[in-house]
């Protein structure tokens, strides 16, 4: 099993609590000092590993780095493990017979590309936002600026934080593992299978079943706010939160900030983190997230832009806990209608309500208690559902306030009529999601409030909205 | 620290300020009192049924606005006859509701009104003008509207 050394501690003043892990099983802790470099650690670490250090390389996020790396460019935080690994000499590869391994480190050129160290990933990654000619037009002077900067909800922190960019093979899930090139936009990263690289984990080294052998990065996040909890400390990329690099104005406060959101339209909207928790908290009261089937309960550009809605929707972990829950709990019954179940149309619950398919009788159980038909949503009653005629008595519908965001605010506002009877007038289900819609006074033209539905129909007929409708009852 | 929305206010009076839209006109000393309520004067355009009228607009902003449409009512002694303005004010007007995006303005409302105006050629109430301004809400925001122009 792992043996624990530790040794150094006397000599070195403190700085970074960092472990070193081998494909064979050993563990060592070392506190390294930032102003040290690579080649210093191979010195320690080698003679611990009965090796020399010519012998060693270490591998870090993706990468095994150069001697000259200083370990402050490495961008280790406090329990970080690096990999050391023994260098598989020439002779050794050749030796083997023509197994994989051969054709793992031959490149397309024939030339052997073992043991090609570099500057660690994040001193030599560019920010994923940049693309095509922006990305090699970086000057100099810029380049500090257009590293990569990552953004990370974390668990941990419950906030946005910095994130870091780690890479693991997707066989083993291990991270002594070298990446083929750098990630250079977001689909690299997101997107499983789009870079290839050599795992050294293990003393075999591990194998997929493309045509080169070659497993794949697997890259992942973590909190660079908060010491690492060990190496299953994840965070959920927050891939639309950018430095604003181009000083774009948020669309809509106009103010030019320095950590921003861009919505994943061609246009790229962009707007200041207050402003996208206003939209969010907009957009929920009027219950307008929709329901995607591949992303979740999510929203879109507010410009209204096609094809940009938020795919990670760890995004809405931006909002405050009170609306967050309320995120959830819509969700949840956006969920419930989706598979067929209805909203309690009562006041003031909307409680999400699977139904039984053979019954017509629902009752809200974990909400109000409300008892109701699930055809025409008034208290439940035996029979024929009853025609509707009192709804289109003008008398009737000026007594009570009417609010057409009905489901929308069900739990928002408390202003609420809380009568049986304000049901019976004003409340019809949509024909087609069978959300209860209040008629607000108008013409008899309704469309559903509900996102994702907007069915046309007729308060009348309660069916779709005809030109017949519109010719004989338009307006009443 | 002021909130986005009174930001975002802020700037769009400072735009219209620099560039006015003719035939449209802003009271900034109300605004400085209370930058959530706007009262705008519309001249009738010359050629117009209306040359010669002045109509006032009320906007009423929440502090979600611009995500949030604003509320956007005539309001005053004289309510322009049109066929999609109704005799107590409200405006049927898509922008205003579900159409509305961040990314419109106070200069964006005012214009698509004025145009509106513009383009009509008979002073007529909408055909449900009678049933509507009984029953409605106060609250033009409140109504589920639909818009007259959209399936003729
Ligand atoms: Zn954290
Ligand atoms: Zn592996
Ligand atoms: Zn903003
Ligand atoms: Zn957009
Ligand atoms: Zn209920
Ligand atoms: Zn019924
Ligand atoms: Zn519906
Ligand atoms: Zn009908």
């Amino acid at each position: 099993m792992l043996e624990l050394f530790s040794f150094g501690r006397k000599k070195i003043s403190n700085k970074l609590l960092i472990f070193i892990k081998t494909n064979t099983g050993q563990s060592l802790s070392l506190n390294l000092d930032p102003e040290w470099n690579i080649s210093n650690v191979k010195k320690l670490v080698a003679p611990q590993l009965g090796l020399k250090s010519e012998e060693v390389k270490i591998i870090f996020a993706g990468k095994e780095l150069e001697d000259n790396t200083r370990i402050s460019e490495c961008d280790l935080g406090q329990q970080s493990v690096l990999h050391a690994v023994k260098t598989k000499s020439r002779v050794n590869i050749e030796s083997k017979t023509k197994r994989c391994l051969d054709v793992v480190y031959d490149d397309d050129n024939g030339n052997n590309v073992i043991d090609v160290a570099s500057k660690p990933l994040s001193s030599t990654l560019v920010d994923l936002q940049l693309c095509g000619e922006e990305r090699r037009h970086v000057s100099e002077k810029q380049s500090d600026k257009v590293k990569a900067n990552f953004f990370v909800h974390c668990p941990e922190c419950k906030k946005l934080c910095k994130g870091k960019l780690r890479v693991r093979c997707n066989i083993c899930k291990e991270s002594c593992f070298t990446v083929h090139r750098d990630p250079e936009c977001w689909d690299d990263v997101l997107i499983p299978k789009k870079i290839q690289g050599h795992c050294e984990s293990f003393e075999i080294a591990c194998m997929s079943d493309e045509e080169n052998g070659l497993p794949f990065a697997e890259f992942y996040f973590k909190c660079a706010e908060h010491v690492s909890g060990g190496e299953k400390d994840y965070a959920a990329p927050l891939n639309l939160i950018k430095m604003n690099l181009k000083e774009i104005g948020c669309l809509s406060c106009g103010d030019i900030s320095e950590i921003v959101l861009v919505f994943p339209c061609d246009a790229g909207h962009v707007t200041c983190l207050e402003c996208f928790k206003l939209y969010c908290t907009s957009r929920l009261q009027e219950r307008q997230f929709i329901s995607h089937e591949n992303y979740g309960y999510t929203l879109s550009c507010p410009v209204g832009c096609e094809n940009s809605f938020i795919q990670e929707i760890h995004h809405f972990k931006l909002l405050d806990k009170e609306l967050y829950d309320r995120y959830q709990s819509f969700g949840a019954e956006e969920f419930v209608i989706q598979s067929g179940g209805v909203l309690c149309p009562f006041p003031n619950c909307g409680m999400g309500i699977i139904v039984d398919e053979d019954c017509n009788r629902v009752h809200c159980l974990n909400g109000c208690g409300f008892v109701f038909c699930k055809i025409c949503k008034q208290g439940y009653h035996i029979g024929e559902c009853l025609p509707e005629t009192s709804a289109q008595n003008n008398s009737t519908l000026t007594e009570y306030s009417v609010n057409p965001n009905k489901v929308a605010d069900s739990r928002w506002e408390q202003e609420r009529i809380a009568t049986k009877i304000a049901i019976q007038v004003t409340t019809k289900p949509c024909p087609k999601c069978r959300v209860a819609t209040e008629r607000a006074g108008g013409c008899m033209h309704m469309v559903c409030t509900r996102a994702g539905c907007n069915f046309d129909w007729c308060w009348v007929c309660q069916t779709e909205w005809t030109r017949d409708c519109m010719g004989s009852h338009w307006f009443g | 620290m002021t909130s986005p929305s009174e930001r975002r206010l802020r700037k769009e009076f400072l735009e219209l300020i620099k560039n006015p839209i003719p035939g449209v006109i802003i009271d900034g000393e109300k605004i400085e009192k209370n930058i959530n309520e706007w009262n705008v004067t519309i001249i009738g355009a010359e050629g117009t049924i209306y040359q010669g009228e002045t109509f006032e607009l009320q906007f009423l902003f929440n502090d979600k606005y611009p995500f949030d449409s604003p509320s956007v009512v005539f309001i005053g002694k004289n309510i322009p006859e049109h066929s999609h303005i109704y005799s107590n004010g409200h405006i049927c007007l898509s922008i205003l509701s579900q159409d509305w995006t961040p990314a419109l303005s106070v200069g964006a409302v005012c214009l698509s009104i004025r145009s509106m105006l513009s383009s009509a050629t008979k002073k007529e109430r909408p055909p449900d003008d009678l049933i509507y301004t009984k029953t409605c809400s106060k609250n033009p925001k409140k109504t589920k509207w639909f818009f007259h122009d959209d399936n003729v």
